[in-house]
């Protein structure tokens, strides 16, 4: 009788060589992954969580009951109408782009059951994909029931197949990192940079904050998921180990890459939510001081192991932990009706928090919050279009999302010519992904070009209706309408 | 008409400016800071940039080099 430990080992490694076909036809590189290496490069695969069908299924169990217990406890409208207003656009966040993107991880992890090279690799993301199955319904389970309670919440489920400008930044980075990977990009992108790199900020630091904010349930669905994370974030490592020692360029290039992009959507996820949506009395920690904990000092660590390098764009990332996901949020307040979750103007209090630690960037942003005070005290509350902009905004041709990279004293965006046509990129690092692989990004137009083709109307609240499908109901407003005590409005 | 992404200092996000060939420089640098001021206060006193390039505020966008989807920044004027 074997041992567990030996059993685990050896039923997980199950294998047969083919003898009707040959390996490479078996695993075509171009679905495989390149390097594409012998069967023997691969026979060293190993990662350190091991587990069998019956206990996986047993354990995954018992956490979905847990999670559906504090659902049953405190997971009614009523429950959530006590929390802070600010906390739920956090949600409303969240409701929109995890569901979907964990339900294209699961595709993404079949992928690589299939073509993954290594039998352990194919058992092992098995349960990858069943666990990003399970991370599709349980936000779409615990959240429904706020469906009847805000109209936002319905859009939530509208979202990814919505043409409004936050989902069609995601679809590209989702749709690349998750559906269209080989099993080798997808384990160093997603397993390693994503998961081991960027999903402990979520999953454990805006845990904390859920539990300051009295969202018990938010804090138990993302602690839950971590748990599968942790696992199957694994597969990444023992990827990028192989990877490296064939290809060092490509593992470094890939590792580049994926922090990048993985860093900008975290820091509108997460960053807005930690930074301006949880209650002052909740931040434990800011949106800076989580990332350089489980981001900086971890990541930089994993990356030393496997004899990798730090990202070259390292100092630029560094000067965007103090900017970028506040220069965002104060572009994204000023239009706000272009996205289905509402925004809050800092308090005094909140901004002195901000610049304490913000010591570096603040001083210049501090001044966009004085101007929108003074445009709200010149407005009638709920007059939101009296302090919304009008013009059109612009995007960046690589990561989708608005030109508010750099600072706000020098933008870095950059135009560059590329094939007769000129394209402009938020920041270096969004150039240099275009300009490595020009043929996967090329066909894509972001907003802009969308309009000046037109493909999208140019007028903002046709933007809005017709093409980023949203109605006065569902865009987002000032959560106040403006009312703020410390705004004074001359009296009448 | 000629869209061009203006870049204000002081301001966290750049915008799409539709230009006229024969709209001035400074007519430009207005749009630009009209359309950024739910953020930034017009400032009097500014210049325009076409890369490292001062253009003329009384040239036209027409002439001043400047074609469609370029960047060009509205700076503070440093006396």
């Amino acid at each position: 009788m074997l041992k567990r430990e030996e059993w685990l080992d050896l039923a997980r490694d199950v294998d047969w060589e083919p003898s009707y076909v040959s390996e490479e036809e078996l695993f075509p590189p171009e679905i495989a992954g390149r390097p594409w290496l012998s069967r023997e490069d691969w026979a060293g695969w190993d990662e350190p969580y091991k587990t069998s069908f019956p206990e996986y299924v047993t354990k995954q169990h018992e956490k979905d009951a847990s999670v559906y217990a504090v659902r049953d406890a405190v997971g009614r409208v009523e429950d959530y109408e006590k929390l802070d207003p600010a906390w739920a656009n956090g949600l409303k966040l969240h409701a929109a782009t995890l569901p979907l993107a964990e339900f294209a991880a699961v595709i993404g992890n079949l992928r690589a059951a299939r073509f993954g090279r290594s039998s352990a690799w194919r058992t092992m993301a098995t349960f990858g994909a069943l666990d990003e199955l399970r991370h599709t319904h349980i936000p779409l389970v615990v959240m429904h029931e706020l469906v009847r309670w805000d109209r936002q919440f319905d859009w939530t489920h509208r979202f990814y197949h919505s043409n409004n400008w936050v989902a069609i930044a995601g679809r590209h980075l989702i749709d690349e990192l998750l559906l269209a990977s080989n099993p080798i990009e997808f384990a160093v992108a997603t397993n390693f940079v994503f998961e081991t790199g960027f999903t402990n900020l979520q999953f454990v630091g805006l845990a904390a904050m859920a539990r300051g904010a009295g969202d018990r349930l938010f804090e138990k669905m993302v602690t839950s998921i971590q748990s599968d994370e942790a696992r199957h974030a694994q597969i990444g490592g023992a990827v990028l180990r192989i990877l490296r020692q064939h290809d060092p360029a490509y593992a470094q290039a890939l590792v580049d890459k994926w922090f990048w992009r993985s860093w900008l959507l975290f820091a509108v996820v997460t960053g807005f939510t930690m930074d301006y949506f949880t209650p002052l009395a909740a931040r434990t920690l800011s949106f800076k001081e989580f990332m350089q904990e489980w981001v900086v000092g971890q990541f930089l660590q994993s990356l030393e192991e496997h004899g990798l390098q730090k990202p070259w764009y390292w100092e630029t990332f560094l000067q965007s932990l103090d900017y970028y996901h506040h220069m965002v949020y104060a572009s994204a307040y000023t239009y706000r009706a272009s996205v289905w979750f509402n925004f809050v103007v800092p308090s005094p209090d909140e901004r002195s928090w901000l610049r304490q630690k913000y010591p570096r960037s603040w001083g210049e942003l501090d001044g966009i919050w004085e101007r929108v005070s003074e445009r709200w005290g010149q407005a009638d509350p709920d007059n939101d279009f009296a302090v919304h902009g009008t013009a059109i905004v612009s995007f960046c041709d690589l990561c989708q999302l608005v030109l508010s990279n750099g600072t706000p004293a020098r933008n870095s965006a950059v135009v560059v010519e590329h094939a007769g046509k000129k394209r402009i990129f938020c920041s270096e690092p969004c150039r240099w992904i275009f300009e490595h692989e020009p043929e996967r990004y090329a066909s894509h137009n972001e907003v802009v070009k969308r309009v000046l083709a037109g493909e999208a109307p140019a007028n903002l609240v046709a933007l809005l209706r017709r093409y980023f499908g949203l109605s006065y109901d569902d865009w987002g407003k000032d959560a106040y309408g403006g009312r703020y005590p410390w705004i004074v409005r001359p009296t009448p | 008409m000629i869209p061009l992404y203006g870049f204000l200092e002081g301001d966290t996000i750049g915008l799409l400016i539709l230009a006229q060939p024969d709209d001035t420089i400074e007519m430009l640098a207005e749009k630009l800071q009209a359309s950024a001021s739910v953020r930034v206060a017009p400032r009097p006193r500014v210049s325009v940039l076409h890369g490292k390039r001062v253009l003329d505020p009384g040239g036209t966008v027409g002439r001043s080099g400047l074609t469609a989807l370029d960047r060009f920044d509205v700076v503070v004027e440093r006396t």
